[in-house]
């Protein structure tokens, strides 16, 4: 059995350290597109380390994350409109209220495993999107609007760099420590981990938690940058489907699969941009070609095919 | 190292071209628009791209427009925003900033063109839609550089039981209403439609709301067919449109005076129904017999050129189109501010009718309540421009 | 409060429309029993069988619900080729491979359908979609009615298939322990893809049943995926008679939902159940062999 290398934290960690610190200056030498761009793939990003974490650490594959991005969004909404809170203390609050949920729903998330549990966060995302589409309290399908003006675009890329940086760490803490070591057993089996005194609900529980506060916090992010939301745009199935397809198409369970899915499906959506009537299609003919020939994502490609086999994987 | 290295040399390529993907050429006024091409309103998004496309044409066929002494070219990009306000307000952004669009053409419904003027607003760019409700346009902010020409709530809601007055058709004055919890679905339903209502003497029997994607209206059905109610105003899109005249006609409910705004207007509603649609009524701000210039022929044109059904939104688009490149051709300028305020000045009757915008940046195109019969419309109010009688009771 | 007829009629109504759906979420039970997948293209299958209709009746004037054994063959035509060329070569990854190769299928299917019939919503205009059938207090659309005898009878069939013949004792070997089966001479692979194109097949002609009751356009297979998925989670995944119990409590439970707070809660309703079911008795609640 091979003996896989884990890179120490504070290798990692100062490497994401080093990247916050150079892409804080970025607004004063990217232009407008590449700051909307790089926007984008950093709340991509973020809910893609979440999920990755959930899948690849805990063995949890979920379809729930637009529960999480719609309730960050609503949250914020409420506490800038109503209590005109400051943004930094708004997504202190959206990072709690997502793990709340998830501590909430997971008694019974969790009695379910494999299969029925990912179904299961997809019956909890559409059961949250009828519920905000019914109540009129909430604005109903009218949904809500921000009440002052967003701030400025880099300012706003700021938030979701300091958010993504935030997701990075949250995951290389629990990767690259001793903590991996408990996640993998888990996942691996969660009956034989139960056996030598590892209480899998809690680590389960663990990962879901972090997973769903940094969800929230891109969702309040991003609602913060739209000025409106409503229950179909950020209760929408897509932010489960977009987040999902990124990882794999990157390489679940691999550090780097969220990166490099993210950027590659938001340069893909930008090179498609083009065919506005069949862009769908053709993302769809790439995604089966990838899942057919890259069955570890990109990442697992680049890897195999590299001249050095020293895989970083998340334990 | 190396497979890092290696990936992260791919990533920074990708992203590179990405980036510095060519906009368009410096001797091109480029236009941007972002429709609902795929999703739930897939439909609507392509009437929009087919009246964009065709006044872009027409200008370009003629020459161009003229900005600072020179003719150029119009380039109209197309993106589309998957009926997702979250990709509309991202593709009004890529719009902008990578494609260099001076202006920007709207998206359809409420939060998709929220989406999108939000987005040009602050970056004080123009906007030109139609496809959104004057009223639920108005709630959102005093706009400054963006423009709707639609039509009115509330004289929406007020059109078709003005219909049943004037053509003096009797009832038992007992009205129910459905709507859907959209936008416009609440407004006119939940509020203007109970209120004008008891302005004309009837009884609101039942006021129900469901979602806007529901299928099954059993019992909402039911309890009007109970409570008896003779008149029956609903607010839904096409789809909840035919799936409820199939039910109540499944169910054995037929009230005398049946009115579906929003879904009962393209020509589909009447194609999935067949003889169900007789006698339906629905509010329109355009029909090609309207005595506009080039109505009539806009019409035709679609349908030869589509194979497809016309609907009054080739209309709506064409039109806001037209505002926007004639606003530019009067700004003689690609500068975002002359063309806003060359937007303000319009004053010109389009295909839809006499376009003006108010201090709240709208145009107001008046309502019609037409009537389908033999799978085609007739105007029957105001009686002043019928083109046929008022079908009543319902068949 | 409703009176009694509105709401009899609407739990009537809401059974025969709960075995109508049955049949098409059989189609996914079947699919996920033995191939442990969650075929995310089946709402889109769904929409392959409703189009088929559509067109054989605008085309041949013939009753597409006479026309049903042509669109089963045809959906299911289209199923093996996606079997053997996408799936077979992903038999050994993880659940998640096939699952997203068949979410990529589902949006390509929902791209081209826009591209070749438009996004208009059809229905299938047959002369009876619309009448109603009334017996007593209790009034029904009559396309219900003969929606769910058709549904039954083909249930009814796929059950016999599976519980009665050589073909469904391999299928249910398969199933149950796909090594197992393999070792005492089953053809699993050959199990699967004839397992693939029936369930395929089940969503096709109840999409067939759903275009002529109802409506539909390039987007609305997401609804019936979830739809079928809790009906499936209510009957136990893989049971055939199962499944059918599961679209008739759903639908009479929904219907009541309906009628106690409004049929705008009629989906809400629904989901709630099925959370509710997943998180109490995730293995359904129909006993008995598959």
């Amino acid at each position: 059995m091979k003996r896989e290398k884990i890179a120490p934290a504070p290798r990692e960690t100062a490497v994401i350290l080093v990247a916050f610190a150079v892409l804080w200056f970025a607004p004063a030498f990217i232009g407008e597109y590449g700051l909307q761009l790089g926007f984008r793939t950093l709340i991509y990003l973020t809910l893609a380390e979440g999920w990755n974490l959930m899948a690849g650490s805990a063995g949890l594959v979920s379809l729930g994350t637009s529960c999480f991005v719609g309730l960050g969004a609503y949250v914020a909404y409420g506490l800038l409109n109503g209590l005109d809170l400051p943004l930094p203390a708004t997504l202190v609050a959206c990072a709690l209220s997502g793990a709340a949920l998830a501590a909430l729903v997971s008694p019974a998330l969790f009695r379910l495993r494999g299969l029925y549990f990912t179904v299961g966060t997809l019956a909890l995302a559409e059961l949250l999107r009828l519920i905000m589409v019914n109540l009129s309290a909430f604005g109903g399908a009218t949904g809500i609007f921000l009440k002052n003006d967003p701030p400025a675009l880099p300012i706003l890329f700021r938030y979701a760099l300091a958010v993504a940086v935030i997701a990075a760490l949250t995951v290389t803490l629990c990767v690259r420590t001793r903590a991996s070591v408990i996640l993998r057993s888990v996942r691996d089996d969660e009956d034989a981990a139960a056996q030598m005194g590892v209480r899998p609900f809690r680590v389960k529980l663990a990962a879901f938690m972090l997973a769903s506060a940094l969800a929230a916090m891109a969702g309040a992010v991003q609602a913060v940058k739209l000025g409106a939301i409503e229950p179909y745009g950020m209760f929408g199935l897509q932010w489960s489907i977009d987040v999902l397809t990124m990882v794999i198409i990157g390489g679940v369970g691999a550090r780097l699969g969220p990166l490099v899915g993210a950027l590659f499906v938001i340069a893909l959506g930008e090179a498609l941009a083009d065919y506005p009537e069949a862009h769908i299609a053709i993302a769809g003919v790439i995604l089966i070609v990838l899942i057919r020939f890259a069955p570890r994502g990109i990442v697992g490609l680049a890897a195999a095919s590299g001249h050095t086999v020293r895989r970083r994987t998340l334990a | 190292m190396t497979a890092k290295a290696l990936k992260a040399c791919a990533a920074a390529i990708v992203v590179a071209t990405t980036f510095s993907l060519a906009s368009a050429s410096a001797d091109e006024i480029v236009i941007g628009a972002s429709l609902p091409l795929s999703g739930p309103l897939a439909g609507f998004g392509s009437f929009q791209q087919w009246g964009y496309k065709r006044a872009v044409d027409e200008v370009n066929k003629a020459g161009g427009i003229e900005v600072n002494g020179k003719k150029e070219m119009v380039k109209l990009i197309i993106r589309d925003d998957k009926t997702d306000p979250n990709a509309t307000a991202s593709n009004t952004e890529t719009l902008l900033s990578r494609d260099g669009a001076v202006a920007m053409l709207g998206s359809c419904t409420p939060a998709l063109v929220n989406a999108g003027a939000l987005v040009a607003e602050r970056a004080k760019k123009p906007l030109v839609t139609g496809c959104d409700p004057l009223e639920a346009f108005k709630s959102v902010r005093n706009w400054k550089w963006v423009w709707d020409i639609f039509f009115d709530e509330p004289e929406l809601a007020n059109a078709e039981l003005k219909a049943v007055q004037d053509w003096g058709a009797k009832t038992n004055m007992k009205l129910a209403i459905w709507h859907d919890n959209g936008p416009d679905g609440q407004v006119v339903g939940g509020k203007l439609w109970p209120e004008v209502a008891k302005s004309f003497g009837y009884e609101v029997v039942q006021n129900a709301e469901f979602p806007v994607d529901n299928t099954q209206f059993t019992s909402i059905i039911g309890e009007a067919k109970s409570k008896d109610a003779d008149v029956v105003l609903v607010d839904a899109i096409t789809p909840q449109a035919i799936a409820i005249r199939k039910q109540m006609a499944a169910e054995g409910y037929t009230p005398k005076v049946l009115n579906i705004e929003k879904g009962a207007e393209p020509v589909q509603f009447a194609e999935a129904l067949g003889k169900l649609s007789d006698g339906v009524l629905v509010g329109g701000y355009w029909d090609p017999s309207f005595p506009y210039p080039g109505a009539a022929d806009l019409s035709k044109a679609f349908e030869s050129e589509t194979k497809l059904s016309s609907s009054q939104h080739i209309a709506d688009s064409y039109a806001a189109a037209q505002v926007l490149l004639d606003a530019i051709a009067a700004a003689g300028s690609t500068d975002a501010g002359k063309i806003n305020a060359a937007l303000a000045k319009t004053n010109k009757t389009y295909v839809v009718g006499p376009v003006k915008f108010d201090e709240n940046h709208t145009a107001k195109l008046p309502i019609v309540a037409l009537q389908w019969q033999g799978g085609k419309t007739v105007i029957v109010w105001p009686k002043s421009e019928k083109t046929g009688d008022f079908l009543f009771p319902l068949p | 409060m409703p009176d009694l007829g509105v709401a009899s009629s609407s739990i009537v109504s809401g059974v025969l429309l709960g075995g109508m759906l049955a049949l098409a979420a059989l189609g996914l039970s079947i699919v996920l029993g033995v191939m442990r997948l969650v075929n995310l293209a089946h709402g889109d299958f769904l929409l392959v069988g409703a189009y088929a209709g559509f067109f054989f009746f605008t085309f041949t004037g013939v009753d597409p619900l006479l026309g049903l054994p042509v669109i089963a063959l045809f959906v299911a035509a289209l199923a093996i080729p996606v079997y053997r060329y996408l799936l077979q070569p992903l038999a050994e990854r993880g659940a998640e491979a096939q699952m997203m190769t068949m979410f990529a299928i589902a949006i390509i299917l929902e791209n081209v359908f826009v591209l070749a019939f438009s996004a208009d919503t059809r229905s299938i205009g047959v002369s009876y979609a619309a009448l109603p059938l009334t017996l007593g207090p209790v009034t029904v659309p009559l396309v219900y009615v003969i929606g769910f005898a058709i549904s039954l009878v083909a249930i009814l069939a796929v059950h016999w298939l599976v519980a009665r013949t050589a073909f469904g004792r391999d299928l249910r070997a398969s199933a149950a322990d796909a090594e197992a089966a393999a070792t005492i001479g089953v053809d699993v692979n050959r199990v699967r893809m004839l397992t693939f194109a029936l369930g395929v097949a089940c969503a096709g002609i109840g999409g067939t049943l759903i275009g002529t009751a109802f409506q539909f356009s390039p987007s609305s297979g997401g609804a019936y995926l979830l739809n079928s998925l809790a009906i499936v989670v209510l009957g136990g995944l893989g049971n055939v008679l199962g499944t059918l119990f599961g679209g008739l409590a759903l639908g009479a439970l929904q219907s009541v939902g309906g009628l106690a707070l409004g049929d705008g809660y009629r989906d809400l309703v629904g989901m709630a159940l099925f959370l509710l079911v997943l998180a109490f008795r995730p293995e359904g609640f129909a006993r008995g062999r598959r």
